[in-house]
């Protein structure tokens, strides 16, 4: 094992490579600015092509274009790029084309925006949210796998601690299983043949070769986000068996919960945490197994109360579901205020514990 | 064992650079470590703050310490909050005179360095911030002296090359300041 001291977009830059992206697209904004930065430095002398767009719309319908052209392709932004994205990550969910968006994004403010989508039609994103740079690292490389699997349009939401933190970590090719082939890609082999290949949003084919149409194409579509919904949950747990309080958070909040939660367990109280790793789809039966008979459901992330949403749909009991978390900006703006921190949260934990 | 270090100044002192080249020495000796860095927009004169987490295993230390090992505080300013998070028994380094070495805990072990001093004896007055961690890895042994040393000079840039050997010579300074006073 060799440990090279990474920040997180580094970090993410060398396991989307490892993985097998060699097209990237983006334009700066922190904090994935340094993800951009690093890909520019790292793809070419990997053979793929990394281009900074002159826009956020630019660069995600370029990613698209490429990924219709069967390479692994990704792109990403933050908050107000991913905003303008969503058109693109809408379309290529519909009409089926596989790519990663890396939303580094300044808060935990874009959870809506991550998993409602904000595009047209009936679609979903798959997003994950790493607690750390290391698992940064595997969902990166698990993101190009499900892209494929799924030919879907997917996405790490991060924050700017997991961006921008240096750690030591190996990153090493990881394999998750075979995949079907790409035999859907435009690579030009069918031209002038009359079996040319197309990727369309509508479906509604060409004259010699009619599409399902938008019916019939968009109804496979729900099926398919229907089925990646019961497939694709993924969760972690800890000590919720006896618990009375279960602390649901996500992202690098859940970890900083993880920490609370064992220092008041070692203190006698009954409590434990989950954390949705994947944040659509949502591990909804998980956390209803998780919740049984926990008397406080409270609800940790840097914002007004989105994930809240999921949590209650989803909680054993939605009384026992309480928000204790909240908006928490630095002055800068770029980056949380003092509610990330541990005793911070220690004293929000058990003030919502009854 | 997680041992952490958290790092308080001013833009300016060299405090990114200090944690990076410890934190980069203890990688380039396989082990584990984290670099968190907290600054300002500001290039200099604004607050700057850095944690260097180092293990032998994986870590799980959180980006934003609860509680600390051990300190470095290069300022007095910004440094409000920092010593409160020291644990009992903690080791502090103090950039004297800008800070007082006085008005810490009487729990914390506090050394006195004059870094700037220092510096300037050895004809290196740009890198007080390398005293002050060569000081603080002879009291602590984070890392082999020597480690810290290739780290700062893999850490040059080609234009910054002709620091090197001020550097170091910064680096034994400090360690020779706290060697003396220990």
């Amino acid at each position: 094992m060799s440990l090279e001291l990474l920040d997180g977009g580094a970090a993410m830059a060398e396991a989307a490579i490892a993985a097998g992206c060699r097209f990237f697209t983006g334009y700066p904004m922190s904090p994935f600015t340094g993800l951009l930065e690093e890909m520019s430095r790292r793809l070419p002398a990997a053979g793929g092509v990394c281009l900074n767009a002159e826009s956020e719309i630019e660069g995600v319908n370029m990613t698209l274009g490429a990924a219709a052209a069967g390479a692994r392709a990704a792109t990403g932004s933050c908050g107000q790029g991913i905003a303008l994205m969503q058109e693109a990550i809408a379309e290529a969910a519909l009409n089926e084309t596989p790519f990663v968006v890396f939303n580094l994004a300044r808060n935990q403010q874009d959870y809506f925006q991550a998993t409602r989508g904000g595009g047209w039609g009936d679609y979903r994103t798959i997003t994950l949210a790493p607690k750390d740079v290391p698992e940064a690292v595997e969902h990166t490389q698990l993101l190009f796998h499900l892209a494929d699997k799924h030919r879907a349009p997917v996405m790490l939401y991060g924050d700017p601690l997991l961006a921008q933190t240096r750690v030591g970590v190996d990153v090493q090719p990881r394999d998750f299983g075979p995949l079907p082939a790409k035999d859907w890609v435009l690579d030009g082999t069918g031209g002038g043949t009359g079996r040319s290949r197309q990727i369309w949003t509508w479906a509604m084919g060409k004259a010699n070769d009619p599409g399902p149409g938008p019916d019939g194409h968009w109804r496979a579509i729900a099926d398919k986000f229907d089925r990646i919904a019961a497939e694709e949950q993924r969760h972690e747990e800890s000590m919720v068996d006896d618990a009375e309080t279960v602390v649901v958070a996500f992202g690098t909040a859940a970890k900083f919960v993880e920490h609370v939660v064992a220092g008041l367990r070692a203190e006698g109280h009954r409590i434990g945490w989950f954390r949705p790793v994947t944040l659509w789809p949502f591990p909804g039966a998980a956390l209803r197994r998780a919740t049984t008979g926990a008397r406080n459901v409270l609800v940790f992330e840097l914002n007004a109360g989105q994930m809240l949403d999921d949590v209650r749909i989803h909680a054993a009991d939605r009384d026992a579901v309480r928000f204790v978390g909240g908006v928490s900006i630095a002055e800068s703006g770029l980056s949380y205020g003092p509610l990330l921190d541990a005793p911070a949260i220690r004293e929000r934990i058990l003030g919502g514990a009854t | 064992m997680e041992r952490e270090l958290v790092v308080s100044g001013v833009g300016g002192q060299g405090i990114q650079l200090l944690a990076k080249t410890l934190a980069l020495a203890a990688t380039r000796e396989g082990r584990y470590a984290m670099l968190a860095a907290d600054y300002g927009g500001e290039m200099r004169g604004g607050p700057s703050k850095a944690a260097v987490v180092v293990g032998d295993a994986p870590l799980q230390a959180l980006p934003i310490l609860p509680s600390a090992w051990s300190a470095i505080f290069a300022h007095h300013r910004f440094a409000e909050g920092v010593q409160d998070r020291l644990r009992p028994g903690g080791i502090v380094v103090a950039n004297t005179p800008l800070v007082d070495p006085s008005g810490f805990r009487p729990d914390l072990r506090v050394f006195a360095v004059d870094a700037m001093t220092a510096a300037k004896a050895v004809e290196a007055p740009q890198a007080s911030g390398f005293v002050l961690l060569g000081a603080y890895n002879a009291l602590t042994r984070m890392v082999e002296p020597a480690a810290l040393v290739a780290a700062m000079e893999e850490l040059l840039p080609p234009y910054r090359r002709q620091h090197a050997e001020s550097n170091a010579r910064a680096i034994a300074a400090g360690a020779a300041t706290v060697e003396v006073s220990a």
